[in-house]
């Protein structure tokens, strides 16, 4: 029978002790079904889930569901919109009871006295160029002067196919305001021309994430198997699509027979009572998902699948540790 | 009580060995002390499936709660005994 220190020497198996008893249950909340950017390909507005529920604004509302999130079970709050920042107090009912994640466009900044140590996802769509096209303006100029030095946020820079070649560019503005970055990959939900990715692009992108991964170890939060599971929806000798999917809410997940997956997972609308079907778009081809949380958790919920070889158990806790990483259970 | 125990403890290896499909090892060769965690690299939704077929093989509830505790066969076992003796 293959055990984990049989398979890993004494340096590695510290790493995986580490992580093996983390225990991490996220789910995701839609704060607010606003935001103050509209982004060519942004999912949460191509697919028409502002529209699906109400925002609730009753604060204590708010509260209350924490509460009953906790009883759930929930030890890591993924906080989105919309933009999350536009309701400050929506997000203070989840910092003052749990570890919160909030992902941003950066055009707000969260005032620190208020949620000094909350991990912040700052998004950046490309060079600005890539930015303005997408996204209307240049975000880094504003996030880069409200988040400089800050060690509680982090760029995810998502990557498109017009940034290949260019990503270092970033990667090095990134790092001279002193941030890390993790790298995912746009999924093109509206179809922008030119933003979808090709199989050959995809080749490549893996090379470059590779190299800056070599190049900036100490900036970039990543690990090459990720780039790998990423760029080719392949883990072990399985595909990633609905069937393997590991972020399907709870509540609407009838698959049979049932994947592993994250437990109790639920993606709640913001009239927190609405659930989405997924941690991205519902109107998302899976077989062409790129979602990195998803990817990522895809690799983590399969541990035992990759108690075979060492090098598949590395890549385990290299993604592993990425994640706790990046939402604060273990430091950079 | 002794006998019980043990033949607990290699129903347990014996169930744990068919829901993670653990190959190269038996239900008597399966060390009872051996870390399901840090060894076999148990996570909580293989907890969660093998304490159903707990419960219904024995008429107990494992309480989630008490899963990090649940981290050896042996334990698992002693667990299971003293529930049965409290008539839970």
């Amino acid at each position: 029978m293959k055990t984990v220190s049989s398979l890993l020497d004494a340096d590695w198996y510290e790493r995986y002790k580490k992580i093996s008893r983390l225990n991490i249950r996220s789910s995701i909340y839609d704060v607010t079904d606003r935001c103050n950017l509209r982004c060519k390909g942004c999912f949460f507005f191509s697919s028409g889930e502002h529209e699906r529920a109400a925002e609730e604004k009753d604060v204590a509302k708010w509260h209350t569901f924490v509460e009953k999130e906790m009883d759930r079970g929930v030890n890591l709050a993924i906080l989105i919109g919309g933009e999350p920042t536009l309701c400050l107090d929506r997000i203070e009912a989840f910092y003052k009871r749990l570890p919160t994640f909030c992902a941003t466009n950066g055009l707000i900044k969260v005032p620190r006295d208020r949620f000094p140590d909350m991990m912040v996802g700052l998004s950046l769509w490309g060079d600005e160029e890539d930015e303005k096209a997408l996204r209307g303006q240049d975000t880094f100029k504003i996030t880069s002067a409200n988040y400089a030095g800050d060690p509680h946020a982090y760029y995810l820079y998502t990557i498109t196919p017009k940034q290949l070649g260019k990503t270092e560019k970033i990667i090095r503005k990134i790092s001279d305001i002193g941030l890390k970055v993790h790298m995912q990959l746009l999924s093109n939900d509206e179809d922008v021309n030119g933003f979808s990715w090709k199989p050959e692009e995809l080749v490549a992108i893996r090379e470059e994430m590779d190299a800056m991964l070599d190049a900036h170890p100490q900036t970039v939060i990543s690990s090459k198997y990720y780039h790998k599971v990423i760029t080719t929806g392949k883990m072990l000798d399985r595909t990633f699509g609905w069937s393997e999917c590991p972020s399907v809410t709870i509540l609407r997940d009838n698959r049979d027979p049932q994947p592993k997956r994250l437990t109790n997972f639920i993606r709640w609308a913001s009239d927190l009572k609405t659930v989405h079907r997924c941690c991205t778009s519902e109107t998302r081809d899976c077989s062409t998902c790129k979602d990195g949380a998803a990817h990522m958790s895809w690799v983590m919920v399969n541990k035992r699948a990759h108690i075979k070889t060492a090098e598949d158990l590395q890549n385990w806790i290299e993604v592993y540790e990425m994640f706790a990483k990046l939402y604060q259970f273990i430091p950079w | 009580m002794a006998t019980d125990i043990q033949q607990t403890t290699t129903r347990i290896a014996e169930i744990i060995i068919n829901e993670l499909k653990l190959e190269d090892v038996t239900p008597e060769t399966f060390d009872a002390d051996l870390d399901l965690v840090d060894e076999i690299g148990i996570d909580s939704m293989d907890l969660a499936t093998i304490a159903l077929v707990l419960r219904d093989e024995y008429g107990i509830r494992i309480d989630e709660d008490d899963y990090p505790k649940l981290t050896t066969v042996r334990i698992i076992a002693e667990y299971i005994s003293t529930k049965l003796a409290e008539g839970k």
